[in-house]
């Protein structure tokens, strides 16, 4: 089974409540994980404010927390390799990587997902 | 006084900074001791005056009272709880992440909602404990939970770790992940909280229309949770001697419309009213008085006069220098911040500049009673309550549609944060600011040093994603370095001349220092210094003011000015259009 890990940056209230816009762009991406779910992945979450020893504790998160600094995250992690530093992936950009075409159609497409912005 | 004839277990005495929670509350603790209960006595302010009061070092134990048997007293400080909450959890990290991402979680956890969950922590240990229960026959407080924070206890999806596994991961809940142990003590707390045979909660307030009318916001949030045994007390009424004193007078009859105008539901409460006193409540012969004493004692001869400041003109000869940019006038509420934001508009249109007032009042009426000047000075509105409103409808329609009943029951109450209500504030500014970059722009807020840095984190973030995803908006991002530039920002943090709101405004100014600003200057608002006094009541207060009058010059301020007590445009009826009007 393929794996996602998602390395997320510590915010106030990461709900989109308090960001300065209100930004539907981490609901989209949750949309896509649910998604990936459906499809067979094992997707976990880690935010830096609340599990700060999952990052301490994966040498390849600390690692390139000391070379890039936090601007690295959100960092996402496909099968043990490094998908994105910085951004949240696209819904086809995660297809792509973890083998999932994005037809693939695992669970109902969710409202409002973008497919690309390149 | 309510709580004295049948009084309740648990005491709670709620209101904004500086209308006499603390005083109160040790004068109903000494009370109560003095007929024969065992009272523990529990300050949560951070500024806590009680080891002046009652001339007894405390700490965060129960301390004895020795000149009052039967009654110990302590200190809780809910910043110091946050602060050791946000040490557990970042502690260990310390060694073992990079510095920057240190700061991150730091700050993350260095929001209002946290101290807020670490107060109620407080609360429920001492409410909660049977242990407690058994030693005391009163426990008096001298603040009380706020409802955002009830509201957030009730929420079964606050304790499921939702939004840990399933959206993000963080919300105002996280802290309260951190203390899931004490859930059966919360439940304990909150239910004891709405029982009227244990509990009751008393809204202190002063006679001004503002607090007033945020003391019956309070009471109508409280009872909607279910807290419904309250009493309302009306402290430091003035009974002027005499009528020879035009500013006693004055005073008085501002106050009597005030309570004339009470709004209904506070005004149906049990209500007990405290006479001014000449001078601050110190000590246990002060307290024993507290109830009765109008007079407040004999007045000392002729007491001295405080220093002198400069004044308001003086001021605005300072902010015109630049001849454009943006004043900001922020302090906690009761201080007047919004009507000093029209005066010094105002001043500044008369003098020939073009000037854009908004302020965030939305009973203001600012906007009627500036149309009269020139057309150099514009105004508008930026009401908190639809911003707010207006934010939640877009967040819930987006991030909520996407979520099933719990998460986003979660989530709106997230969107009852006081953060979230900075934010869509600080945005819909950000536009006003825009607006207006050949001008002066006044606006009656600024944001906390927390929502800037949580900003800027967020547009380090975003210039990230600049090709991929929306960024934050061009408003937002020009004017995070403006508010930075001091030639370009000037914020004026205003107080009164008195012990709580000099410590609130204190604490603002090391919060926007965290984000690299630092205030321009601070306005010592509704003093009675500059006054020509003949009421004793008055003249003894006036002598009082010198103390904080040196406390802000000398310790806080980098310029400091001094605006007198006026008819008219005391915090009470800032809002009305006439008296706003007088001014311009």
């Amino acid at each position: 089974m393929s794996t996602l890990d998602i390395y997320d940056p510590a915010q106030c209230c990461a709900t989109g409540a308090c960001s300065p816009d209100a930004d539907d762009e981490l609901a989209q991406f949750a949309s896509s994980l649910e998604w990936l779910k459906q499809c067979g992945v094992a997707v976990s979450r880690y935010n830096l404010g609340h599990q700060p020893g999952a990052f301490a504790q994966n040498t390849m998160v600390k690692g390139t927390l000391e070379k890039d600094g936090i601007a690295c995250l959100p960092l996402v992690i496909a099968d043990g390799k490094i998908v994105s530093k910085g951004r949240y992936p696209t819904r086809g950009e995660l297809g792509q990587q973890l083998g999932v075409a994005e037809q693939a159609g695992c669970a109902p497409a969710a409202p409002g997902a973008k497919r690309c912005c390149g | 006084m309510k709580v004295l004839e049948r009084p309740t277990r648990n005491l709670f005495f709620t209101g904004k900074g500086g209308v006499g929670k603390t005083s109160t509350s040790c004068a109903v603790a000494v009370a109560l001791a003095d007929r024969g209960k065992s009272v523990l006595l529990v300050s949560t302010d951070p500024a806590s005056n009680l080891d002046e009061v009652f001339d007894t070092p405390l700490t965060n134990a129960p301390t004895a009272i020795s000149a009052v048997p039967r009654l110990q007293a302590m200190n809780v400080d809910p910043e110091a709880a946050a602060a050791a909450y946000r040490e557990r959890v970042v502690g260990p990290y310390r060694s073992l992440l990079p510095a920057d991402a240190v700061a991150s979680i730091e700050e993350q956890l260095a929001g209002a909602c946290t101290v807020e969950i670490a107060a109620f922590d407080e609360f429920a240990k001492l409410i909660g404990d049977r242990d407690m229960a058994a030693r005391y026959d009163h426990i008096v407080f001298d603040t009380a939970p706020t409802g955002h924070t009830l509201r957030l206890l009730a929420l079964p999806a606050a304790w499921s770790g939702f939004f840990g596994s399933s959206v993000s991961g963080t919300s105002c809940v996280g802290p309260l992940q951190g203390m899931a142990a004490q859930r059966d003590l919360y439940s304990a707390a909150v239910a004891s909280l709405s029982d009227p045979l244990v509990t009751t909660m008393t809204l202190v307030s002063r006679a001004e229309r503002s607090a007033l009318e945020e003391a019956e916001r309070t009471s109508v949030e409280l009872a909607e949770l279910g807290v419904r045994n309250q009493a309302l007390v009306l402290n430091g009424v003035f009974q002027p001697k005499g009528t020879d004193d035009p500013v006693a007078v004055a005073m008085h009859r501002q106050e009597r419309a005030a309570i004339a105008a009470m709004p209904a539901r506070i005004a149906a409460l049990e209500r007990s009213v405290i006479p001014l006193k000449p001078r601050q409540v110190v000590g246990v012969e002060a307290l024993r008085g507290f109830f009765t004493d109008f007079d407040g004692g004999t007045v000392l001869p002729l007491p001295h006069r405080p220093r002198s400041l400069p004044d308001f003109a003086q001021l605005v000869d300072q902010l015109q220098s630049g001849g454009r940019g943006l004043v900001m006038t922020m302090g906690k509420g009761g201080v007047g911040k919004t009507t000093v934001a029209s005066r010094i508009a105002v001043e500044l249109a008369r003098r020939g500049f073009a000037v854009h007032l908004t302020t965030t009042d939305p009973a203001a009426h600012v906007a009627a009673a500036v149309g009269r000047v020139p057309e150099n000075l514009t105004s508008g509105e930026i009401n908190p309550r639809l911003e707010v409103e207006r934010y939640r409808a877009e967040v819930m329609a987006t991030t909520g549609a996407k979520l099933d009943a719990n998460g986003r029951a979660l989530l709106e109450e997230d969107l009852s944060s006081p953060c979230t209500e900075e934010i869509a504030v600080f945005q819909a500014f950000a536009r006003v600011v825009e607006e207006a970059r050949d001008r002066f722009v006044v606006v009656d807020t600024a944001p906390t040093g927390h929502t800037i840095l949580l900003l800027d984190a967020a547009q380090a973030y975003h210039k990230e994603v600049m090709r991929q995803a929306k960024s934050v908006s061009d408003a937002v991002r020009n004017l995070l370095p403006r508010l930075r530039d001091p030639a370009f920002t000037r914020i004026v943090l205003c107080t009164l001349a008195e012990a709580t709101p000099v410590h609130e405004a204190a604490a603002l100014q090391r919060d926007l220092r965290r984000a690299g600003i630092e205030p321009y200057a601070w306005l010592v608002n509704q003093s009675l210094a500059p006054l020509a006094l003949t009421d004793p009541l008055l003249l003894a207060r006036r002598a009082q003011e010198g103390r904080y009058i040196d406390e802000v010059a000398d310790t806080h301020a980098g310029r400091a000015f001094i605006l007198p007590w006026e008819a008219g445009v005391s915090a009470s009826v800032e809002s009305s259009p006439e008296q706003v009007a007088r001014i311009a």
